[in-house]
């Protein structure tokens, strides 16, 4: 070990706290992008290996119904790798304990063989024997929120015929990662279930003995996919068909889709700006430990050190601890990631989800490291090694102060002289300041933006139950209902208000884009649910034409006053024109609106109702509940309550998850700057701080030049801080939207208080801290030594 | 010297060991000492004696590992640290060899860092003018040459008429002509306001301006010799 090596350890060893502080930002940095950008590619391979071992549908539709014998024909098709005709339906089962009404998806299964589409993971248990009819499987989350297990008998209510059926087994499907019930938009595993059952047995069930109602299909890999949506939604069209969609439009694929988007953001923005705190810190440091060895590196140079070695002594230094704190975050990463894996694993039931970075990951933390350890030593390898061996070995020369201008002066002579002390080093070194300044104001803003999240999510929450959807039970029928029903509703026990809502599943054009959507028929006066935009104005629907989410605008690309071609995928499949008369920006979900009554009339089926809203007096919750479970027209009630509660659950677990994480590591970095700059502040004042104590002030007056300092970077860092933090929330929430959820800015001033409060606490514990060193300052050792 | 008056500092087998054991540096290994009122008491030894060890304690910057100091009716070897911050506040003014002026403050404001808290200053004005620096008062130690930051040093260092002035080789860091006029300061200050001066030097021509010399050799006093007149600064040749 050269003489030089030999002091980069002691010097590293005194430096020890500056060392951690930088060591635990940039480890965290490399940390959060381990954690990010390997669980999104974890996640992402989980997927697709779960899509590709399970043979996801690559499309899906629905028909009224078609014989069992076009089946063969459709799969012959050219381009299609594999079909299922499959029954589908919706029944309603009746849980022990469980007072409302839960519902399931029914799927068939065909007999003899597994899916050829859309294939099961079976968890536990056995696959039913296709003689035995009323054989079941059960969905993982399903069977989880009710602990059912394999051997359990199910009451289920089909089309208003009772079965009892057993549960052989629980199973995923890669279709049915989110169950999602139907006029739903989030999953509910409590209320609602997917089962799995017999083919021939559910097709009679349904009134569908040897026809079809549902297909999904997987394409060839140099399919033309379009080619063969036309060809089969053709074929289909006379057995109402609703055309074919591809998992774009799957909502269980969308949601995964939309959380990997999620992670990919957050691996992209986040481990940036924590890295560039670090860049700062290891600048800051380095920087300052030239500044004090000036006399040593004169002295290098006298004795004939190449000017290379000096500079790669420093160099060598930052590196040193950007190597730890890689080794660091790639350790915390991988294991926060491993954690990560086995909730994700267990709130979406992938069948395989490990963590696992891979060596790209890795090898791209080091670089991240060293491009850290580069930039940040950039400036104080510069100044050492440019330092005249001459003048470093001088005798020191005082820090020059000017004296500030004449306003200025006259304030400061009002000072005490310790103030003018502390204004005339700020002032003195805006630099040095302004660095102290960004790294709090970073931390600050970090802190905010991390705490945004949970937040955004807290407000779409509020307002989606509390200002668009007021209702306490959504009732969703079996089949389009005349309105005449809603008086049958409004008599269930504790129904005090009902509210209909129609809606239709239609393609929308213009020019050559062509969009599936919703449109959902709104009352005019509507209280129940409203049309709500993300600045809370309350919108009535509109007869003349469509009101369009700005999503779906993007989509199609279309303005106002523009003609959209409208085709119903059902009912009488109207075909028409229509005019977007409006633009709105809801918080959930993209769509397109319009009153109930004209949309009806464009549809030509008048009068008609596919859900009910209702008010409910809650002491007859029960009561209705129990009434509802009897009802065959009515497959699915939700509970606003429980509705609210699961899509909270949602994001808790998902990016909520993530989001914590990251507010813990910022919270990490928030102290490593804090220590950080208190430690670096003293270092530059501990002369002065000697001096004054030599002059006889007592310790609490002497470090009031430290904390004088720190008090006044901290009152100009905490108002940046805010902004930046704003300014980052409202970014990261843009980077967010995706086409289900768009993300609010809420400017939540108890968080930003919070936030603040944090880093003053981190800043003054630190201090105090640090100012134990004051305390211990060796007056005749600091006073004894040049510089 | 007025013998009647009890002497400032009474100083009673003093040691003081650096570390613990066989490694212990023995720096003062038993010093017996008084220090008169008014005394102009020259230090003078080669480097590595004790004489800044025997000076920190002097003025209650350290503490000595046994012996007593006596500081008027304060025992400065007992003394709590509070006491001893005070002790310096009012009584010690320091002057060292790197003259630790606050690099922020200008030569008028280091000053009046001191008699901002002192009991009974003179105006920072008239110490600067004891050192004959009136007129840079407004100069920061950066515009200042080393002898002149070395008299803001000694200006801040009397500014609250202390009872003592320590001086730890103020010249060392200078030149002759320099250093000249730094002494001559010490030496007015100590004539003027009658401040107990004690000098530190290893330079036996400067120990000729003092009233006593106390030789210094391996952390023991060797010997105490009265110069039978103070030299003025300007006869010193160095
Ligand atoms: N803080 C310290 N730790 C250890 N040894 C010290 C310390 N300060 C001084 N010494 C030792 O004490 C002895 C006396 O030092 P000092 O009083 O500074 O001598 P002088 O001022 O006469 O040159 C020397 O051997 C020195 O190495
Ligand atoms: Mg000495």
């Amino acid at each position: 070990m050269t003489p030089l090596d030999r002091k980069l350890l002691r010097d590293l060893r005194r430096l020890w706290l500056q060392a951690v502080a930088v060591g635990v930002v940039l480890g965290c940095g490399i940390a959060i992008f381990v954690m990010a950008t390997g669980m999104y590619g974890s996640l992402e391979v989980s997927r697709d290996q779960y899509y590709a071992r399970s043979l996801m549908a690559d499309l899906a539709g629905s028909l009224v119904r078609a014989p069992d014998r076009i089946a063969a024909d459709l799969a012959a098709e050219p381009g299609v790798a594999g079909l299922e005709a499959r029954a589908s339906g919706v029944g309603l089962l009746s849980i022990e304990g469980v007072t409302e009404p839960v519902s399931a998806r029914l799927v068939s299964l065909p007999a003899e063989r597994r899916p050829r589409v859309n294939d099961l993971v079976l968890k536990r248990g056995r696959w039913p024997v296709a003689t035995r009819s009323a054989e079941v499987l059960v969905n993982e989350s399903f069977a989880e929120a009710h602990s059912i297990e394999p051997g359990q008998r199910l009451p289920v209510l089909i089309r208003g015929q009772r079965k009892i059926v057993e549960v052989t087994g629980i199973a995923s499907s890669p279709e049915f990662v989110f169950a999602v019930a139907p006029g739903d938009i989030l999953p509910e595993p409590r209320r609602f279930g997917v089962l799995w059952m017999n083919r021939e047995v559910l097709g009679r069930a349904l009134d569908l003995d040897g026809a079809f109602n549902d297909v999904v299909l997987r394409l060839q890999g140099d399919a033309d996919r379009n080619a063969v949506i036309a060809s089969l939604d053709a074929q289909l069209a006379r057995y109402g068909g609703r055309g074919l969609y591809g998992r774009d439009r799957m909502l269980s694929a969308r949601y995964l889709s939309d959380e990997l988007s999620q992670l990919r953001t957050l691996a992209s923005i986040l481990p940036p700006i924590f890295l560039l705190v670090a860049v700062f810190l290891i600048n800051v440091m380095l920087s300052r430990l030239v500044a004090t060895e000036r006399a040593n590196i004169g002295l290098l140079k006298a004795f004939g050190y190449p000017n290379i070695t000096i500079g790669a002594h420093y160099a060598k230094f930052a590196l040193a601890f950007c190597l730890a704190a890689a080794v660091l975050g790639i350790v915390l990463g991988t294991y926060v990631g491993g954690y990560m894996a086995s909730v994700y694993q267990a709130v979406y039931h992938l069948p395989e989800l490990d963590f696992e970075a891979g060596p790209l990951v890795y090898l791209g933390a080091f670089v991240v490291a060293l491009v850290a350890a580069v930039l940040g030593a950039l400036a104080a390898v510069r100044r050492a090694v440019s330092l005249a061996p001459a003048v470093a070995l001088a005798p020191p020369a005082p820090t020059s102060f000017r004296r500030l201008g004449e306003h200025l002066g006259q304030k400061l002579r009002a000072l005490d002289a310790r103030s003018r002390m502390l204004a005339r080093r700020i002032l003195r070194f805006p630099r040095r300041s302004a660095t102290t300044v960004t790294g709090i104001a970073l931390a600050l803003a970090l802190l905010i933006m991390s705490e945004h999240f949970p937040i955004a999510i807290e407000r779409i929450i509020s307002i989606n139950f509390g200002t668009t959807q007021r209702m306490d039970v959504t009732l969703t029928f079996a089949e389009r209902e005349h309105e005449r029903v809603l008086r049958e509703v409004a008599r269930l026990p504790g129904v005090l208000q009902v509210e209909p809502l129609r809606t239709a599943d239609v393609f929308l054009s213009a020019g050559s884009r062509r969009e599936r959507e919703a449109v959902l028929g709104i009352s005019e006066g509507a209280m129940l649910n409203r049309i709500v935009s993300t600045d809370l104005e309350v919108i009535e629907p509109t007869a003349e034409g469509l009101t369009l989410s700005a999503g779906l605008v993007r989509k199609l690309n279309v303005r106002v006053g523009d003609d959209l071609r409208l085709e119903a995928t059902d009912g009488r499949r109207v075909e028409s024109q229509v005019r977007v008369v409006r633009i709105v920006q809801p918080f959930l979900g993209s769509a397109a609106y319009m009153e109930r009554k004209a949309l009806g009339r464009l549809l030509r089926e008048p009068d008609r109702v596919d859900s009910a809203y209702l008010i409910i007096d809650a002491a007859f919750r029960d009561r209705l509940s129990t009434r509802l479970k009897e009802i065959p027209a009515i497959v699915g009630a939700t509970f606003a309550d429980n509705a609210e509660r699961s899509l909270r659950q949602l994001f808790e677990q998902g990016a909520g998850f993530f989001a914590f994480m990251f507010l813990l590591f910022s919270l990490a970095m928030a102290a490593g700057v804090a220590l950080s700059a208190a430690r670096v502040t003293l270092g530059e004042q501990e002369r002065d701080l000697a001096t004054l104590r030599v002059l006889g002030f007592r310790r609490r007056e002497a470090s009031w030049v430290l904390l004088g300092e720190l008090a006044v970077l901290l009152a100009v860092a905490l108002p940046l801080g805010l902004i930046l933090g704003a300014a980052l929330s409202r970014w990261m929430m843009e980077q967010f939207e995706t086409d289900l959820f768009s993300f609010p800015f809420v400017f939540d001033l108890p968080t930003y208080a919070r936030s603040a409060l944090f880093i003053v606490v981190a800043v003054v514990l630190a201090t105090l801290w640090v100012r134990r060193d004051v305390h211990r300052l060796d007056l005749v050792g600091v006073l004894k030594s040049r510089e | 010297m007025t013998a009647s008056r009890p002497p400032v500092f009474e100083l009673r087998g003093l040691r003081k060991a650096y570390g613990e054991g066989a490694a212990a540096v023995r720096a003062l290994r038993g010093i017996d000492l008084h220090i008169d009122p008014g005394e102009l008491l020259v230090l003078l030894g080669p480097s590595g004696s004790g004489k800044s060890t025997l000076l920190n304690i002097l003025g209650g910057l350290d503490r000595p590992t046994t012996g007593s100091v006596r500081f008027g009716e304060l025992e400065l070897s007992t003394a709590t640290d509070a006491a001893l911050t005070d002790y310096r506040r009012h009584h010690v003014g320091f002057v060292f060899q790197f003259y630790n002026l606050i690099a922020s403050l200008t030569a008028r404001e280091n000053v009046e860092l001191v008699t901002e808290v002192a009991d009974a200053p003179m105006p920072a004005e008239e110490a600067l003018g004891l050192v004959d620096l009136a007129e840079r008062m407004t100069h920061f130690p950066a515009q200042l040459s080393g002898g002149e930051q070395q008299r803001v040093a000694i200006a801040r260092a009397i500014a609250k008429r202390p009872s003592v002035l320590l001086c730890d080789e103020p010249t060392g860091a200078l030149d002759v002509a320099t250093g000249i006029r730094v002494l001559e300061s010490i030496l007015r200050i100590n004539e003027q306001l009658g401040t107990t001066t004690l000098l530190i030097t290893h330079n036996a021509d400067i120990a000729r301006l003092g009233d006593r010399v106390v030789r210094f050799a391996d952390g023991l006093i060797r010997t105490v010799e009265r110069n039978p007149a103070r030299v003025p600064p300007s006869q010193l040749h160095w």
